[in-house]
């Protein structure tokens, strides 16, 4: 979400710390998602004060079948980066889907969209990634490597 | 394989899919996914996700985090309603099985509570009554109370007496038999509701040869035959007829002297 790790880090230390104090009081959240909402919102917040992505419009193209050779290559820096650098509500939304933690009802009630709208985001995200992943590992270098 | 034509809900459904199989718990989201799933366009996307979900799995997790999850739960335990616990499959088997399990202990109780000494033999007659056809009998045209004296004089058998209750009917015939356990039992055909009389020596204790006797009206019933059963002097009298208790229940209502 944040594709800095420190921030992250502080961020999960203070969700941590607070859920700490609740569970001292006894006053812990009866609902799973809870903290993940929380993490969101902090992250959210937390990217707003810092330096914003400009908003451009991101070339698309087809999934490709060589897609998770090129998706190998990558560091898992670059795809944090990339995802954070997305606006939201896309961020959020592909975040969660890639985490491979929730069902889609759960999706929906962390990232508060509605399936055509969850479908979209992802669907586009796979696009536009497709499209930056094209350009990061031209096909001519992609086909030199796997042979 | 190229893709289906797929409804707009269905394409939403099948672009949104979790690529984790586990995942998919909506009932129309795995219909949409099975459509598409040997797709090349589907196979792409699932391989797509696979390897992004494979690299975020990559992500190092910094010695602090783990430090910080193992020190507790941070999630209360999620309390158990009872509308919850009763949809458990198996509170609901455990449920249904002692449910089933009362059933029977109520139905037997109450099979042991109309239970009467002779009610055994009296079920067996039922069966007599049943099948046996009133030319089978020797004609005696008279009232049933008078037929005590006979079955004394004729046959020796004392204290086989009708019920005043039943004594005023008028007869069409009558028979004394053995019974398979050779009890002398006498039987009388009535006009009335087609109805038959059977009285036979009441059931005895097996030490002691005295009878075992019962107070009032006990009822018995053997496929769609009802009877009426009273124990005096060792002597069992049965009243029987084809139908239910309803129909013999108005002469026992208002015993007579």
């Amino acid at each position: 979400m944040l594709g800095d790790a420190g921030k992250a880090q502080e961020i999960f230390q203070a969700i941590m710390h607070d859920a700490a104090l609740r569970a001292a009081e006894g006053e812990l959240p009866n609902d799973r998602l809870s903290i993940f909402r929380d993490a969101r919102y902090r992250c959210l917040g937390a990217s707003e004060a810092g330096l914003q992505a400009e908003a451009i419009e991101l070339e698309e193209h087809e999934i490709d079948c060589s897609a998770p050779v090129q998706i190998a290559k990558l560091e898992p820096a670059q795809l944090a980066v990339w995802i954070s650098a997305a606006p939201d509500p896309q961020r959020t939304a592909l975040a969660l889907f890639y985490l491979d933690e929730f069902d889609h009802e759960e999706l929906l009630a962390l990232s508060e969209l509605k399936t055509a709208e969850l479908a979209n985001l992802i669907g586009n995200g796979r696009q536009e990634f497709q499209a930056w992943l094209n350009a990061t590992f031209p096909r001519e270098q992609a086909f030199e490597e796997q042979a | 394989m190229k893709m289906p034509r797929l409804s707009r809900r269905q394409r939403m459904f099948v672009q949104c899919a979790p690529f984790n199989e586990e995942r998919i718990r909506d009932r129309a989201m795995r219909a949409a996914v099975f459509r598409v799933h040997k797709t090349d366009e589907f196979a792409n996307q699932r391989e797509f996700d696979r390897a992004v979900a494979a690299l975020v799995q990559t992500v190092p997790i910094p010695e602090g985090v783990t430090a910080w999850l193992s020190k507790g739960i941070y999630v209360a335990a999620p309390k158990r309603t009872w509308k919850e616990a009763l949809q458990n499959p198996a509170v609901l088997a455990i449920g249904i099985a002692v449910s089933v399990i009362a059933a029977i202990f109520v139905m037997k109780l109450i099979e042991r509570m109309n239970e009467f000494p002779g009610g055994t033999t009296a079920r067996r007659l039922l069966t007599v009554a049943s099948s046996v056809h009133s030319l089978m009998l020797d004609p005696v045209k008279t009232d049933a109370g008078a037929l005590g004296d006979y079955f004394f004089m004729k046959h020796r058998l004392p204290h086989y007496d009708v019920p005043p209750e039943f004594a005023d009917l008028r007869t069409l015939g009558c028979r004394v038999f053995d019974d398979e356990e050779g009890q002398r039992v006498a039987q009388i055909w009535l006009i009335e509701k087609h109805m038959q009389f059977f009285i036979f020596p009441a059931e005895r204790d097996l030490k002691t040869g005295a009878a075992r006797h019962f107070s009032g009206w006990r009822y018995v019933d053997q496929y769609r035959w009802t009877g009426v059963v009273q124990e005096r002097n060792g002597v069992c009298f049965m009243a029987a007829l084809r139908g239910s208790e309803k129909d013999l229940a108005p002469y026992i209502s208002k015993p007579k002297d």
